[in-house]
C-alpha cells in the first residue's frame, strides 16, 4: 500500500518533472506544431453561432449546423445555414487540402435552387464575413511561418507559453502573430495579429473550451479587429466527437438536399 | 463727452503712447497668434439637424469627399505603362499620411465580380500588370462587362482611368496638395496625361487661394486710398492719421480675435475691406470739418482749430459708429458661427476706428501741427463752395427728379431681385479657364460627375432588412433610373441595387435579362450573404447599413451650383410619397447637400439681419434725433443702396453667396454713416439758420463734401479689385464701389429732398421760409 503510495508519487513527480524539462527546451516551433497537431477527432458535428459585431455594437447573428471530417489529405467541411430565415437551407461546403492547394468551395443557395462553385483566391479570405480568415480557424501550416519563442507568461491564470511567428512570405496579410498557448491543454488561448505595416490589427481570445470525448474542443472564442472595431463571437453547441459523420455527406448533392 | 475729449488733448503724449502700445501688443498677438480654420465642417452650425443628420450619415456609411486623379492616355489605357502608372499611384495614395489604406479606389483596387462556369467569383481586375496582348486584351474586356466599373472608374471609350482618393474633411493642406500635384506630375509622360480635380482640392484650394489673393490685393487697394486720399484732402498728416486709423482699428479687431483664440474664417477676410470702407469716414469727416473751419477762420489756432473739431464732430462721429455697429451686431441672429464673430468683431472695429478719430487724430495734431490749409479757397465770400450750391440748387429744383429717380430704381431692382438666385458653387467661383475648371470638365465629360449627392434612405433603428425587400430594391432601382435619364446633370448613380443586379446576372450566366433586382427577399439575403463570403464586407458597408434598415445612394453630379443640386433633389423628392409608404423616409448627406443647406442658412440669417438692423437703425436715428420721421428718412439711402444692390445682381446674374450677400452690411454700415452726418449737419444748421435753403445748401457744402471724399477714396480703391483673379473678389470690389456710390447719390438727393419736403428741425423757427 505505501509503496504503491510512493510509486505514484514518484510517478506523478517524474512526469511533472519530465514534462517540465521537456517544456523548458521545446522550441517555438515545436510548440506551433503541438498546438497544430493537437487531436481533434476525425469528425465532429455541432451547432456554430456566428455573432458579428460592429462598432456601434449592431449585431448579425447566423446559426449554422455543421459537419466536419479529417480523411488525411483533405479535411471536408458542409454547413447549412438554419437562421436568419432568408438565408436558412443556405449551405456552404468547403475542401481543404494538406498539401497547402487552394482550398474548393461550393456554395447552394435555396432561392435560386444551384449549387454554386466560389473560387476563393487564398486562405486570406473571410470565413463567412466573419474577422476570421481560414487561416485564423487553424489552417495555417507552421512551415509557413518561422517561430521564437518569448519568455512564457500567466494570463487569466493560466501558465503560457508565447510564441512570436514571422511570415515567411513578405506579402502575407500578416507581418507576425504573437500566441499565448496554455501550457496544460497546448491550446492558443489569445493570439495577436499585426498588420503588414506592423500595427495590431486583431486579437483572437479563447473564452471557453470543453473536454468533449477524450478532446479539447474550443466552445467559445472572440475575434476582435481593433482597426475596423469589429467583432466575431463564434460558439459552439451540441458537439459530437468522432459519431462516424458519413463521407457521402459532403456532397453536392446533400448540399442541395439540406438537413 | 466733450469735455473728456478735450481733458485727454491735454496729455497728447500720454493717448499716443497708450494707443501705440496696444496696438503694439494687439498687432503682435495678430501676427503670431491667427489661425485659419480651413475645414468647412467647422463653419456649419452643428446643432442644425440636417447637419446632424449629414454628419451621422457620413459616419454610417463612410461618406467623404474624394481627390480624383484622372490618368488618360491618348489611344486607351490598356497598356503596361498606363496600368502600371494606375498601379503605382493607387500604392502612392494609399501609403500617404493624409490617406486611408481603404480610401483609395481605382481599377487597380476594384474588385470585379463575375459569373464563370464555376460560380460567383470576386477577383481583382489586375494585381501585377499584365504585358501580353492577350492578357491585355481580356482585360479590356473584363473591364467592359462590369457594369460596376465601366463608365464609373474606366472611362466608356477605354482612354480614361480615375484613381479616387478620399479624405477626411480636415486633411487637405496646401503641402499636401503640392504633394499630389507633384506625386502625379512625376508620372507624366508623353503619352500618359495626369489631372486633379475633386470637391476637396475645389474646396481646399478656395479656402487657401481666395484669402491669399486678397493678400496681395489689399496693399494696392491701400496704396489707391492713400493716393485719394491724399489728393481729396491734400494733407499728407491727414492721410496719415486717417490711415493709421483704419488700420489701428483692423489691428485691434484681429488682434483680440488672436487673443481669443478665434481662428480666422473665410467670411472674416471680409472684415480688413469692411473696416477700410467703413473706418476712413470718421477721418475724412473729421479733417474736412476742419478744413471748413480754418477756411472760414483763418486765424484760428490749433488749440482752437482741433477743439472745434471735436467739439462739433464728436456726436456724428459717435453717432455713426452707434449706428454701424448695431447694424453689424444684427449678425449675431445669423445661425452660423463664423457669420456672428464676422457680425462683433466688425463692430468692434468700428467702435475702434471711432475711438481712434476721436482720440488719436486730435492727440495726433496737437503734436505734429495742423496740416496746411488748401491754399486759394477761402477766397470767396459766401462760405458755400459753387459746386455744392449749384448740386443743392438742383436737387431742390427738380425734387420731383429724384423722386421719380427713386422711385424708378427702386421698381427696377425690385425687378430685377426677382431673378437673383443662390450659389452654394464652389467651382463657379473661379475663372472658367482656370486648371481646375478645365478639369472638373474634363472629369465630367468622361464619367459621372465630380460632385457626389449622398440620398440616405433611412427605415429607422428598427426596420431591419427592409434593404433585402425587392419592393423597395425596385423602387430605388426606379428612382435610379429616372433620375440619370431625365437630368443631364446626373451622370451616375450607385447604390446597394448595383450590386444586387450585378451578381443576379452574373449567378445567370451573364444574361442581360437578369441585370435586374432579383425577385424574392430570399435571394437578395443569399447573394449578400454570398458578396460576404467572397468579396470585402467593408465595400458593402457604404451602400447600405449592418442592420439593412438604412441604405446610401450616391448620385453623381457633374455640377455643383444649387441649380444642379435642387433640380436632382426635386427629382428625387417625387419619389418621397412611395418611400413613406414602405416606412422609409428620405434624407440627405454629404458636402455638397451641407453646403446647399449652409449657403441657405446663410442667406436666411442674412436677410433677417438685414431687416433687424434696419429696425434698429430707424428707432436709434429716431432717439438720436427725436423723432421718429427722422428716422424713416434716414434709412432710406441705405434701403435703396440695398435695394440696388439685389437688383443689379439680379440683372447682373451675379448669384447670391456668401460673400455677396454680407456685402449687403456694407451698404448699411456705409449708407447710414452718410445719412447721420448729413442729418446732424442739417440740424446744426437748421437751428442756425432758419433757413431750408440755407441749411441744404451749407450741408451740402459741409456733409456732401466729406461724403463725396469718402466715396471717391473707397471707391477709386477697391476697383482695384476688379483685377483680382478671382470672381467672388472681383465682384466684391464692384459691390462695394457701387455701394458707395449709391450710398453718396442716395443721401445727397432723395434723403435731401425728403427732409426739404417736411419741416423737420424747424419746428420752433416761425420763420423758416419755405423753398
Amino acid at each position: 500500500m505505501y509503496t504503491k503510495i510512493i510509486l505514484m508519487a514518484l510517478a506523478v513527480w517524474m512526469t511533472a518533472g519530465f514534462h517540465a524539462t521537456f517544456a523548458q527546451s521545446m522550441s517555438g516551433k515545436e510548440i506551433i506544431e503541438e498546438v497544430y497537431y493537437r487531436p481533434q477527432g476525425d469528425d465532429q458535428e455541432s451547432s456554430l453561432t456566428m455573432t458579428l459585431i460592429n462598432s456601434r455594437g449592431d449585431q448579425r447573428v447566423r446559426e449554422i449546423r455543421q459537419f466536419m471530417k479529417d480523411l488525411g489529405e483533405v479535411e471536408k467541411s458542409i454547413m447549412f445555414f438554419t437562421s436568419p430565415a432568408d438565408v436558412t437551407d443556405t449551405s456552404f461546403m468547403n475542401w481543404s487540402y494538406a498539401d497547402g492547394s487552394d482550398d474548393d468551395q461550393w456554395i447552394y443557395l435555396p432561392s435560386i435552387r444551384r449549387v454554386r462553385r466560389i473560387s476563393s483566391d487564398s486562405k486570406t479570405d473571410r470565413f463567412m464575413g466573419s474577422d476570421f480568415t481560414y487561416d485564423d480557424l487553424g489552417d495555417r501550416h507552421p512551415d509557413d511561418d518561422t517561430h521564437e519563442r518569448l519568455p512564457d507568461e500567466t494570463i487569466d491564470g493560466l501558465d503560457c507559453y508565447v510564441v512570436e511567428s514571422k511570415s515567411k512570405d513578405p506579402d502575407y496579410l500578416y507581418s507576425r502573430t504573437v500566441t499565448w498557448i496554455d501550457r496544460e491543454t497546448l491550446i492558443g488561448v489569445q493570439k495577436e495579429f499585426y498588420d503588414r505595416d506592423g500595427d495590431l490589427l486583431k486579437v483572437l481570445t479563447v473564452k471557453n473550451h470543453e473536454h468533449i470525448s477524450g478532446f479539447d474542443i474550443i466552445t467559445h472564442s472572440e475575434m476582435h479587429d481593433v482597426q475596423r472595431d469589429h467583432r466575431t463571437i463564434m460558439e459552439l453547441n451540441d458537439v459530437q466527437i468522432n459519431t462516424g459523420v458519413s463521407e457521402n455527406m459532403f456532397t453536392e448533392r446533400m448540399m442541395s438536399r439540406g438537413l | 463727452m466733450s469735455s473728456i475729449l478735450n481733458r485727454l488733448l491735454a496729455y497728447p503724449k500720454v493717448v499716443l503712447f497708450a494707443a501705440l502700445l496696444i496696438s503694439l501688443f494687439l498687432g503682435r498677438e495678430m501676427t503670431q497668434n491667427t489661425r485659419m480654420e480651413t475645414n468647412l465642417d467647422e463653419y456649419m452650425p452643428q446643432d442644425h439637424p440636417a447637419f446632424i443628420y449629414s454628419d451621422q450619415a457620413e459616419e454610417w456609411f463612410g461618406i467623404k469627399d474624394g481627390i480624383i486623379v484622372a490618368v488618360s492616355h491618348e489611344e486607351s489605357i490598356y497598356n503596361p505603362a498606363t496600368l502600371d502608372t494606375l498601379r503605382s499611384l493607387t500604392e502612392r495614395f494609399r501609403r500617404m499620411d493624409e490617406i486611408g489604406r481603404d480610401d483609395v479606389t481605382s481599377l487597380y483596387t476594384a474588385e470585379n465580380i463575375v459569373g464563370s462556369e464555376y460560380g460567383l467569383e470576386v477577383k481583382d481586375f489586375y494585381t501585377t500588370v499584365p504585358e501580353s496582348e492577350e492578357a491585355l486584351r481580356s482585360l479590356r474586356k473584363a473591364v467592359e462587362d462590369n457594369e460596376m466599373v465601366h463608365g464609373r472608374t474606366v472611362s466608356k471609350d477605354g482612354k480614361v482611368a480615375l484613381i479616387i482618393a478620399e479624405i477626411e474633411d480636415d486633411v487637405f493642406t496646401l503641402e499636401f496638395y503640392e504633394h499630389i500635384l507633384d506625386v502625379c506630375a512625376a508620372s507624366e509622360t508623353e503619352e500618359i496625361d495626369i489631372r486633379v480635380a475633386g470637391r476637396p482640392i475645389v474646396e481646399g484650394t478656395m479656402a487657401l487661394l481666395a484669402p491669399a489673393d486678397m493678400k496681395r490685393m489689399l496693399p494696392i487697394v491701400l496704396v489707391l486710398i492713400v493716393v485719394s486720399l491724399w489728393v481729396m484732402l491734400r494733407t499728407a498728416k491727414g492721410t496719415v492719421l486717417t490711415m493709421l486709423v483704419v488700420l489701428f482699428s483692423v489691428i485691434w479687431a484681429f488682434g483680440l480675435m488672436a487673443l481669443l483664440g478665434i481662428p480666422i474664417y473665410a467670411v472674416t477676410t471680409l472684415m480688413p475691406v469692411m473696416l477700410i470702407a467703413i473706418g476712413v469716414a470718421d477721418g475724412i469727416h473729421l479733417l474736412s470739418h476742419m478744413q471748413l473751419f480754418r477756411q472760414n477762420n483763418p486765424g484760428a489756432g490749433k488749440k482752437e482749430a482741433i477743439a472745434d473739431m471735436t467739439g462739433h464732430m464728436w456726436k456724428p462721429v459717435l453717432m455713426t459708429s452707434v449706428t454701424t455697429s448695431v447694424g453689424f451686431l444684427s449678425l449675431l441672429t445669423s445661425e452660423v458661427l463664423p457669420i456672428r464673430y464676422f457680425g462683433v468683431f466688425t463692430a468692434f472695429g468700428v467702435m475702434t476706428a471711432m475711438l481712434f478719430s476721436l482720440v488719436f487724430i486730435p492727440a495726433a495734431l496737437m503734436l505734429v501741427g495742423l496740416p496746411k490749409n488748401k491754399p486759394g479757397r477761402k477766397t470767396r465770400e459766401a462760405s458755400v463752395h459753387p459746386m455744392a450750391a449749384t448740386l443743392t440748387r438742383g436737387v431742390l429744383k427738380r425734387k420731383y427728379l429724384s423722386i421719380l429717380g427713386a422711385a424708378v430704381i427702386i421698381v427696377l431692382s425690385l425687378i430685377g431681385m426677382q431673378r437673383v438666385w443662390i450659389n452654394s458653387s464652389f467651382l463657379d467661383k473661379f475663372e472658367q479657364d482656370s486648371d481646375i475648371v478645365q478639369t472638373d470638365a474634363y472629369i465630367n465629360e468622361y464619367f459621372g460627375g465630380t460632385t457626389n449627392l449622398n440620398l440616405v434612405l433611412d427605415a429607422g433603428e428598427d426596420g431591419y432588412d427592409v434593404f433585402k425587400e425587392p419592393g423597395v430594391l425596385r423602387l430605388m432601382d426606379q428612382l435610379q433610373e429616372e433620375v440619370e435619364s431625365e437630368l443631364d446633370v446626373v451622370g451616375n448613380s450607385f447604390g446597394i441595387t448595383d450590386y444586387l443586379k450585378r451578381m443576379n446576372k452574373v449567378m445567370h450566366e451573364d444574361r442581360e435579362s437578369y441585370y435586374t433586382i432579383p425577385e424574392t427577399r430570399e435571394m437578395v439575403a443569399q447573394y449578400l450573404l454570398l458578396y460576404e463570403m467572397s468579396g470585402d464586407p467593408d465595400n458593402l458597408n457604404r451602400i447600405v447599413d449592418y442592420n439593412y434598415a438604412r441604405g446610401n445612394l450616391t448620385f453623381q453630379l457633374k455640377s455643383d451650383n444649387s441649380i444642379a443640386i435642387h433640380s436632382v433633389l426635386d427629382a428625387i423628392n417625387r419619389y418621397e410619397p412611395d418611400f413613406n409608404e414602405l416606412g422609409v423616409e428620405l434624407n440627405y448627406a454629404g458636402s455638397g447637400y451641407k453646403g446647399l443647406v449652409f449657403t441657405d442658412l446663410i442667406l436666411e440669417g442674412q436677410i433677417k439681419s438685414l431687416v433687424i438692423s434696419l429696425v434698429l437703425i430707424v428707432i436709434l436715428l429716431s432717439l438720436m434725433f427725436k423723432n421718429i420721421r427722422v428716422g424713416l428718412i434716414g434709412a432710406v439711402p441705405i434701403t435703396i443702396t440695398a435695394l440696388i444692390g439685389f437688383g443689379v445682381m439680379g440683372f447682373l446674374n451675379i448669384p447670391l453667396n456668401t460673400t455677396t450677400a454680407l456685402l449687403s452690411s456694407i451698404a448699411i454700415g456705409i449708407g447710414i454713416d452718410y445719412a447721420v452726418h448729413f442729418l446732424q449737419q442739417y440740424r446744426v444748421n437748421a437751428r442756425n439758420t432758419g433757413d431750408k435753403y440755407l441749411t441744404a445748401q451749407k450741408t451740402m457744402n459741409h456733409t456732401g463734401r466729406a461724403i463725396s471724399f469718402n466715396a471717391i477714396v473707397v471707391i477709386a480703391g477697391f476697383l482695384v479689385l476688379l483685377f483680382s483673379v478671382f470672381p467672388p473678389n472681383r465682384e466684391l470690389g464692384a459691390l462695394v464701389s457701387m455701394n458707395m456710390f449709391t450710398s453718396f447719390v442716395g443721401t445727397l438727393t432723395i434723403m435731401l429732398v425728403l427732409l426739404n419736403k417736411t419741416r423737420l428741425f424747424f419746428r420752433h423757427n416761425k420763420t423758416a421760409r419755405d423753398n
